[in-house]
Parts: structure tokens; sequence; C-alpha cells
């Protein structure tokens, strides 16, 4: 009777936790902070389209894409992510191209169409972690930025403010020397 | 006098075409190419990553080898593999060649399901598909399909089983039910706003999970399902996923019904033995004209007939039913007794 019982809790709490449903996850209540690809739609039309093929890993050169399991449900199941402090983008753009139902939208390789189109996340610097701002002079993230001076730019002690005009790639958190890592990126659904 | 539809003698029939009898063979080898392919995608993959990073200095004894062995494959075809290599990406469920993307009729139809709308660029990655089914039937579960390639290998495991005198499963079913299951994985895609479908499809679930073992550092729970799956097969129904179950080979059967390219018996070469209905994977009857809208011209009834009595044609429907072989029992014996009612009332 205990173990009927306590199968039944598990079964009940493993169905809870596999059913966020799609609104749920385009409204960012998984704990997971993950990024979706550059270029990717919204998180909801994302689910709609996206029809879990792995193209888009198969096609990166830094390995960065991974693929859920049923972590945060089964809707999305099989579908791409990013989890920067594992990997970054480098923003190569050939899961876009790759893509084909434009889950991943197309976008050049060029910085004025990233700068306009792609919209993973937006990285924030967390003062109280930040060596520069500790005073030991750091800009690790600024120098791993791939749009350095235009996403990032660095003060005194090489003390990093981020502009809007970042796009959430997480290489800086990728790079961040601290730990916990004092520059993070957030995905855009999130916030 | 005999009347003339008894005249054709056993050495004046027709004989097929030769290769017919030999296509099992390379349906074999195409089955075989196109899951070596899933598997040396990932690794060509990885071998990519690692040209990219400049990383040969840095590899274990292992990735060494590997990088070793892609580089030896892929060097007669590419000069720059990190860039050309991208030519050919993806598996069954959709993929890329050379920047023209082809996918899976279940695929699209799920997606616009998902999406309760008509994504047409990506539809029409499907057209070519969707025409060659229409052309040759349900042939992708038979000629292309990497899960066909483990549930037949799996069948001959089970025959195997059965030989050794262990039961295995043999149940029929309605073969009706995987359009339920089509139905149902579309519902539940409209439903749910996330391509569902390809998460019950073995194929799909192949290509995906190939790729994760190699290159992801793990399988998924699509694995296990493929796994029980491949139970089922053997406990339950042999092949049983396909005949019963399959959502794509429901959508697929469905556009292939009025396949011009299908099998027909040849009545007056057949001898009612029966091989062909034993050998079919999808339970038809090959041996009555029985074939209809789930064969997909596997031609592995053609490769076991012993006296060529199965060939191909081209009509958009079955031959109706030609009753028993010219070569068998039942017939001859019908013939015998015409004759001999024909010698009681002409003398």
């Amino acid at each position: 009777m205990e173990r009927r019982s306590f199968l039944q809790a598990l079964i009940a709490s493993a169905a809870a936790a596999a059913t966020p449903g799609t609104a749920a996850l385009a409204a960012g209540r998984s704990s997971l902070r993950y990024l979706r690809p550059p270029g990717a739609l919204p998180e909801e039309d994302f689910l709609k389209h996206c029809i879990h093929c792995g193209q888009c890993g198969e096609v990166c050169p830094n390995r960065c894409i991974k693929y859920f399991d049923l972590e945060i449900g089964w809707e999305a199941i099989d579908t791409p992510y990013i989890i920067p402090r594992e990997q970054g983008c480098i923003l190569c753009m050939k899961c876009g191209e790759v893509c084909p139902t434009d889950a991943i939208t197309h976008i050049e390789r060029d910085v004025d169409a990233i700068l306009g189109t792609v919209n993973m996340g937006h990285a924030r610097v967390d003062e109280s972690l930040c060596l520069s701002f500790q005073g030991k002079t750091c800009g690790v993230c600024y120098r791993a930025c791939p749009l350095p001076d235009i996403a990032i730019y660095v003060g005194r002690l090489e003390q990093p403010h981020v502009t809007d005009e970042c796009v959430g790639c997480g290489l800086c958190e990728r790079s961040c020397i601290q730990l916990p890592q004092a520059i993070r990126v957030f995905p855009e659904r999130a916030a | 006098m005999i009347s003339p539809t008894f005249t054709a003698s056993p050495g004046a029939r027709t004989r097929p075409f030769f290769l017919w009898r030999h296509l099992n063979k390379l349906r074999w080898l195409i089955l075989t190419i196109v899951f070596a392919m899933l598997v040396l995608l990932p690794l060509l993959h990885i071998y990519q990553t690692y040209v990219a990073a400049h990383a040969y200095d840095l590899l274990s004894p292992g990735e060494t080898r590997l990088y070793d062995v892609m580089e030896w494959i892929a060097a007669p075809f590419v000069s720059d593999p990190a860039a050309d290599l991208d030519a050919v990406k993806g598996n069954t469920w959709s993929g890329s060649f050379w920047g023209y993307k082809i996918s899976d009729p279940l695929a699209a139809v799920g997606q616009a399901a998902a999406g309760l709308s008509l994504y047409w660029p990506f539809l029409l990655t499907a057209l070519v598909p969707v025409a060659l089914t229409m052309v040759f039937g349900r042939f992708f579960c038979g000629w292309s399909c990497p899960a066909t390639f483990l549930y037949e290998l799996n069948s001959n495991f089970a025959s195997w089983l059965r030989w050794a005198g262990i039961r295995v499963g043999n149940r029929r079913f309605d073969k009706r039910i995987k359009y339920g299951v089509l139905a149902l994985g579309l519902i539940l895609s409209a439903v749910s706003g996330s391509v569902l479908a390809g998460a019950i499809y073995p194929p799909a679930i192949i290509g995906r999970e190939i790729y994760y073992t190699i290159a992801q550092g793990g399988f998924g729970v699509g694995t296990v399902f493929f796994l029980g799956t491949l139970l089922f097969d053997i406990l339950v129904a042999r092949r049983g996923f396909c005949r019963y179950l399959c959502p794509g080979g429901a959508l697929y059967s469905a556009l292939g019904r009025y396949r011009i390219l299908r099998i027909r018996r040849v009545a007056e070469s057949c001898n009612d033995c029966a091989k062909c209905n034993v050998v079919c994977e999808f339970d038809l009857d090959p041996m009555r004209d029985g074939f209809g809208q789930e064969c997909n011209n596997c031609t592995a009834c053609i490769a076991i007939c012993p006296t060529d009595a199965l060939t191909f044609t081209l009509r958009p429907s079955d031959y109706p039913e030609q009753g028993p072989g010219h070569l068998g029992q039942r017939y001859r014996a019908a013939r015998q007794a015409r004759e001999d009612t024909v010698r009681d009332v002409a003398p």
C-alpha cells in the first residue's frame, strides 16, 4: 500500500512537472534559464513551427545548440536550446539557413542584420560579483563580445556596461571568469 | 472442347523482367545506406567542429582517430570541411542537400496542424515525397525508412526465436487503427501548439536519437519509445507498429491509395504456395491479389516467389481477385473436373 501511494505521488508529480503547457513556456515560467538559437521566433510561434528535426544543432560549428528531452515539458521535447554558461552562440547564422520551417528565421551574417533582428536575450551585469566593479580590472566579457562597443562598452577599470543593442549570444557569460558568473544572459521571454 | 481460358500451358507463360526479383537486394542496400548516412552525418558534424576550432592538437586519442577517419572519408569530396560539409545535413524527417530542403509529409501535415496555418515555404519541401508517394505508394516505408531497417532485422530476430521454440507474438489488429493514431497525433499537435506527430514517428525518432547519441552525449526518451515498439513487434504483433500504429505509415498509405506502380499477381504462373503471404511484412494477401493501399512495393514477395508469378504493373488500382493460381492444386482439380464434364457431354 505504501509503495502504491508512493508510486501514485511519483506519477502525479512527474505529470505535473511534464505538463507546464506552451503558454507557461512562452511566459518563461520554467526555472531553467535557456536561450533559443539566434533568429528564433517568439516562444509560442517557435513551438508551432519547430518540427524537431535537429538540423540546427547538426550545422552549429560551435556545438552550442543542445536539445531538450522532457526537462521543461513534452511540448518542448527535442527543441533546440542554448545554455550560455556551457557554450555561447558565435552568431554564425547557419542554423537559420538550414531550418526548414523558419522557426529559426534566416538572417544574413552581417552586423546590421544581426543587430536589427537577433533577439536571443539580454546580458545583465551583477556589480556585486563583477571583478571590475570590485576594483580588480578584468574586461574579459568585453573582449569576448562579438559586438564590442556596440552591445557592451567598458568604463573605468574595464567595468562593463551592456547597451540595448545586446543580442544575447551569451559569449560574455561563457567567458566570465567569476563563479557564479557576474554577467548573465536572460532570455527575452523571461523579461 | 476445352474452353479457351484453360489453354495456357505452364511452358508458355510470360516471365517478369528478371531484375524485379533482385530489387529486394537493392532495397536492403538502400536501407543500409540510409541508416549508415544517419550514423555518418553526426560523426562528420563532430569532425567539422574540430576543424572549425583548429583543435587537432587538443584532441584525445579516440577523437584523433575519429578526426583521421572522417578526414579520410571526406577529403575526396571537400576542400574546406568546416564549410563544405554543410551541404548535406539532417535526416529522413527533414534534410537539406546543397540548399535543397526535403521533408517528410508527416512533418508538413503536423506543422500545419500545430500552427493551424499553412506555411508554404515549408510545405513545399514535402512536395517531392508526396508526388513520389502518389506514384510509388508507401515506398518510403519499405525503401528508405531508417526504422524499417531495424524493424525488419527485428522481424528476422523474432523468426529465429520462433525457430528456437520461443513463442513470439503474432496477433492481428485492425490496420485502420493507424489512421486513428494519425488523427490523434494531428489533434494533439493542434491542441498543444507543438509538432508532436514527430515524437511518436519512428524514422524521425531514429534520426534524432542517433544524432543525440553520437554528437549530443546521450540518447533521449525517443530511444525508450523505439525500444518499446521493437518489443511490441516481438511480443505482440509481427511488424505491429508499422502495420497498425505508425502515423506516418497511415499518411503514406492514404497518399499511395491510387499509386500508379504496383505489384500484381500473374495468375497463370501462381501455384498457391503462399510464400508471398508469409513473407509479407504488412500482412497483405499477394496470393489472392490483395495488395491495397498498405503495400509499400518492397518486392519481398517478388523475390521469394518460386514461380515468378509476381511482377509490376502500371495501373491505379489492384487487379480484382483472380482466383486460385493456375499451377496450384485447386485450379488443376477444378480444370480436371471441368474437362471430365466436357468429355462426358461432348461425345
